[in-house]
Formats: C-alpha cells, structure tokens, sequence
C-alpha cells in the first residue's frame, strides 16, 4: 500500500483540479449574500440639484426589519431622514430638507437571505450652482459663516467605511481571490513536484 | 491510500499518547493534593482538591429554594412530569413530602430513605433539587386561583418551532450539581418516588464548564458567546428582579421559571465570519464587551457612530434587542448547554437549555422575549424547540416539605 505514493501526471492533473473544483465552493456563500446594485445618486456623483431622496438597490429582497440606511454630511453630522421604505430589493430614504451644497456619505447595513449582516458606505456631492453656500471644487476656502456642518475639507470621496463589508465586494471580487489562490497554489504544487524529483 | 499511512497513524497515536499521559499527570497532582490537604501551606491554591467538590453541601431548607441564586452547578437534568389523572391534592402532598425528604437527604450526602445505591448518596456536590410548578399542578389540585397569573403557556411566537417532545409538563425538578453522577442518582431517585403518581413528560440534561474550571466568570455557550453577562448582581439587583417579595405565603419568596430549548445551527453559525458574528450579538466573542467597550460589564453605548454614521452596535443586534436597564426588568438567566448525538454526516444537534428566573414572568420575561422574536439577527442560527413555564415555590423550613404552603 505505500509503494504507490507519488501520482504520476495522470493523478497530479486530477489533483489540480479537484483543487479547483474545491477551491470555487467557498466562493459560493459569497452568491448567497446580499450586495449594493445600483444607487440614486450614484456613487461618487456631482449634483447640480440637491436630491430629495436616496435610493438603493440590492442583489436580492431586503428584510425591512434589518434595513438601515443613515445619511451624513462632511462633519460626519446625521442629515434628517425618513425611516427606509423597502420595497423589493429596494430601499429609500427621504431627506427632510434641502440639501446644502457639499459631499454626503450614505452609510447602509442590510442582512443576506442566509442572516449574514452587510454593510457599507459611498459618497456623493451636492454642487448645486444656485444652492447654499458652498465651495464646490475648492473646499480650502469655505466660508465660515452659515452652516457650520459645511466641510473644510473632504477627502477624496467615498472612504469606504464598512469594517466588515463582509459580502459588499460581491462574486467578482470572491473570483478574483478565488483564482488568485488557484494560482498560487498550481506555482506552489508545481515547485513540490519539481523539488520532489530533484530529491528523488 | 491514505488510510493506512503509517505517518498518520502514528501522528494519532502520539496525539492519543500525549492525552493519556496529560490525563495522568494531572491524576496524580489531584492525588497528591488530596493527601497533602491537611497542610494548606503545600497545597497549590489554585487547585481545589477534588474531595472538596464532591462534599461541598448547598442547604435545602430555607425561605428560599436554592438552585436559583445558587452559583450554577456544572451539571443540570430538568426533570418534567406529567402528573396521573387520579392525582389529586391529596396524592400531591404526599408525593411533594416524599421527594422533598429524599431531595433533602441527598442535597446533605445522605442516601435516600429506601436508597438503592446508597453509596451514590454520599456525594452531594453542591445537589440542588428545585421544585417547579406547572399550570396543570394547579388544575390538579383544584387551586387555580392561587397560580402566579404569569405562569401559563408563553403566547406563540413567530420563532417557535416547538416540540411536545421538550414542552409543557406539571411538575418539574430541576437536579443541578458539580458531579454528573450525583446527578444521575438523584434523577433516578426521584423519578422512582414520583412514579406512583407522574408520568416522565421530558428530561433536558445540560452542561457547563467543569467545577472550579473558570470560577465566577459567565458561562460559555456552543457558539462561543459569553452568555448571561446581564444578569442581575447579587444583592438588591437580584432580589428585585427574581424574588416576590410580598403576598400570600404561597407566593411570598418564591419566583418563576420559564425553560426553553433552543436549538443552535452551528453548520450555518460556522459559514458567518467572526465579525459579522460579533455584529449580531452587538459583542465581542473574545472579552464579551459591547461593541462599545472594552470589558464584558461596560455600558453598550447604542448611540455611538460608526465612521460611516452607522451606530457601532446594529439595532437588530441581540444585545440591542435584549437589553434592559432596570433591575425590575432584568431576568437572572441560569443557562446549561446541550450536545446531543451528531447525524450520521456530523451534523450537530447541539443548543441552549435557557433558563430564566424572574419575579413576573408578564413583567419581565416577555416582553424581552418579544423584542427578540421580532428582530433580533441571532435568530438566523437559533430556534426554540422546547417551551416550558413553572412557579418555583417558596422553600421549607427544616421537617417541611416543599408545596406545603399551597398545599398544606
């Protein structure tokens, strides 16, 4: 029985892709959880009107019980919102007053049809030329005056801020890794065989 | 191929070698403790002797019944009887005067009246024998009208997926001690007093850590969650949450139970990461502190943002959802765990025998409960198979017995 231990090509091949085979189950949770679609505004978006609502859409249904979704402004302040209104995949927020000109960050926290939590964050920008005050390209000079939630500066866009965007990243990202892995351990593997029969 | 590698068979046999030989070193240093016990001086303080364990004596008489503020014991059968149809008051209060004696006896090590292995008496371990009351003990002894109105059956909830097999029953005797043996005595003991008179309805068997293996901290449970941190403390906090404090003598130092068998899914539990786990518990796996805090009893802060503007601590969170500040509210959880036999694939049937004490079960108990029904994210891995509500009585003096003021 232990005479027969090293696979010949035959069997190291078979072996890779059994690899392969295992190694893409993992990245199957990851097409179970929920991730962000599309969103109104869009991700990183200038506005030149200062929207009223805030829509997002997710992969799969949204539990209305587990669907947050915050709006802030660059002072990191919560902007005035309405409670999510889910339907479908989707969920709004309506927001209470016009938006001054500025950067905003939606921040959301939804949870999968398998119970795992998602949360994550983008920024958008209202630049709105007839809007309150505001410096839209430049944000060095701000004036002081007037609404003091105006930001200084803001950093480029869009900090994600999600410390566990667990499943936010979706199967594109899961793939990528997925195969970056494969590959990795094919190299691996092929360097065995070979320092196994240099040692032979 | 691989099966009869001899690499790996020898990696076993070391790995069962190094157990054996562990398991024996540790034997002789109990051993030696043992002997040396007469010298404190030479006896490692960190170590209890084990004739310690096995002697140490919870009393059975008093106001109160103990096995409720009673640091948990190790080990728990809850023992659900159905009563005899022909069980009436009469039959009742002889049944309750033979099983507080026997129960009396064998929480002191002492065997039972007709023991039949009386040498399995003289180990208490801290025994405890808890009476409980179900709605149909009151039925049974036409004395409805004296039942604490919030022990009936818990409204149905959303989550439930309960079983007859784990639910109901008239009497229970919840058998706590640090010695799984003591424990098996005593069950056999006292189901063989009530037979003339009850039928066995269900029996959950549960565990904790081992005696003196982690004194004074919060137990653990399957999922690795630190589990009852919010417990009342001892003193004022306690005595407000669990103990009624006035009323008829039946009623007077006495509390309620309400038992739940909750099944956890640990082949789901095992697919959520650690953070997303710690997000639906609202605390860290590692120290129990809020997702907020740093120590297990810190202060959630629910209000705290994160970066993003989210709140640090999710609402769906079970701590979120199970939290109360005040002590009239709080309920003393005395949980044991369960591990059942795994499926031929390995699948766990694993879970909680949650047991809480409170004052009011309407008051306290419920709406907590409802709270968590309604949302809380836990319940992705977690179902409640078994449901079951009990008065635990006053205690008895010594040459008492435990029902004698509703009975008597």
């Amino acid at each position: 029985m232990r005479t027969n231990t090293r696979p010949g090509p035959a069997g190291f091949l078979a072996a890779v892709l059994a690899t392969a085979a295992l190694l893409l189950v993992p990245a199957s949770p990851a097409v179970a959880h929920n991730s962000l679609k599309t969103t109104t505004p869009a991700k990183n978006a200038e506005l030149d009107k200062a929207p009223t609502e805030i829509t997002l859409e997710f992969l799969q249904r949204l539990d209305p019980a587990f669907t947050t979704i915050v709006l802030s402004d660059a002072a990191e302040q919560k902007v005035p919102t309405g409670e999510p209104v889910v339907t479908g995949a989707e969920g709004t927020i309506s927001i209470d007053e016009t938006l001054a000109n500025g950067t905003y960050t939606v921040a959301y926290r939804v949870v999968s049809a398998d119970g795992h939590p998602v949360q994550g964050s983008y920024a958008f920008t209202v630049a709105d030329p007839a809007g309150a005050e505001a410096p839209v390209p430049t944000p060095a000079e701000s004036s002081p005056a007037a609404e003091a939630t105006t930001p200084p500066t803001e950093p480029a866009a869009a900090s994600p801020v999600a410390a566990t965007d667990g499943g936010g990243s979706g199967t594109g990202t899961a793939a990528v890794i997925g195969g970056g892995i494969l590959l990795v351990l094919v190299a691996g593997g092929l360097v065995l065989l070979r320092r196994r029969r240099g040692t032979a | 191929m691989t099966g009869s590698d001899p690499r790996v068979v020898s990696r076993r046999g070391l790995l069962a070698g190094g157990a054996l030989a562990a398991g024996g070193a540790l034997g002789a240093t109990v051993a030696v403790t043992a002997v040396g016990s007469d010298d404190p001086a030479t006896r490692p303080a960190e170590m209890t002797p084990v004739a310690e364990i096995g002697l140490a004596v919870e009393p059975f008489h008093g106001t109160r019944q103990a096995g409720v503020a009673t640091e948990p014991q190790a080990h728990a059968a809850f023992v659900a009887l159905a009563l005899r149809p022909e069980t009436d008051r009469e039959a009742l209060g002889r049944m309750l005067r033979l099983l507080s004696d026997d129960a009396a006896r064998l929480t002191q090590g002492r065997p039972a009246l007709a023991d039949t292995e009386p040498e399995l008496g003289l180990l208490p371990a801290r025994l405890t024998v808890t009476f409980g009351f179900g709605p149909g003990f009151y039925q049974a002894a036409n004395l409805d009208e004296r039942r604490p109105p919030s022990v009936a059956a818990l409204p149905a909830l959303r989550i439930d997926r309960l079983s007859p097999h784990w639910s109901g029953g008239d009497l229970l005797l919840q058998i706590c001690a640090d010695d799984p043996l003591t424990v098996a005595h005593a069950q056999r003991v006292l189901v063989k007093d009530s037979r003339p008179f009850a039928t066995v309805a269900w029996v959950q068997q549960g565990f904790r850590r081992a005696a003196g293996a982690e004194p004074g901290r919060t137990q653990r449970n399957l999922f690795g969650q630190l589990d009852g941190t919010a417990n009342p403390k001892p003193g004022a906090p306690l005595e407000t949450a669990v103990w009624v404090p006035d009323g008829p003598s039946w009623l007077r130092d006495s509390t309620t139970l309400v038992i739940r068998r909750i099944s956890m899914n640990l082949e789901t539990w095992d697919l959520l990461g650690r953070t997303d786990r710690e997000l639906s518990v609202g605390r860290r796996l590692d120290t129990g502190a809020p997702l907020t805090g740093t120590d297990e009893h810190d202060e959630p802060d629910f209000d705290a943002l994160g970066s993003g503007g989210l709140t640090v601590i999710p609402d769906f969170s079970h701590l979120t959802r199970s939290h109360v500040t005040e002590d009239r509210l709080r309920i003393l959880r005395r949980p044991y765990n369960y591990d059942g036999v795994p499926g031929a694939d390995g699948t766990a049937d694993s879970g909680l025998i949650f047991a809480s004490y409170q004052a009011d079960i309407t008051r306290q108990f419920l709406p907590i409960q409802r709270r968590l029904a309604e949302r809380d994210l836990l319940n992705e891995w977690t179902t409640p198979i078994g449901s079951a509500v009990f008065a635990i009585p006053p205690g008895c003096p010594e040459g008492g017995w435990i029902g004698q003021q509703l009975l008597g």
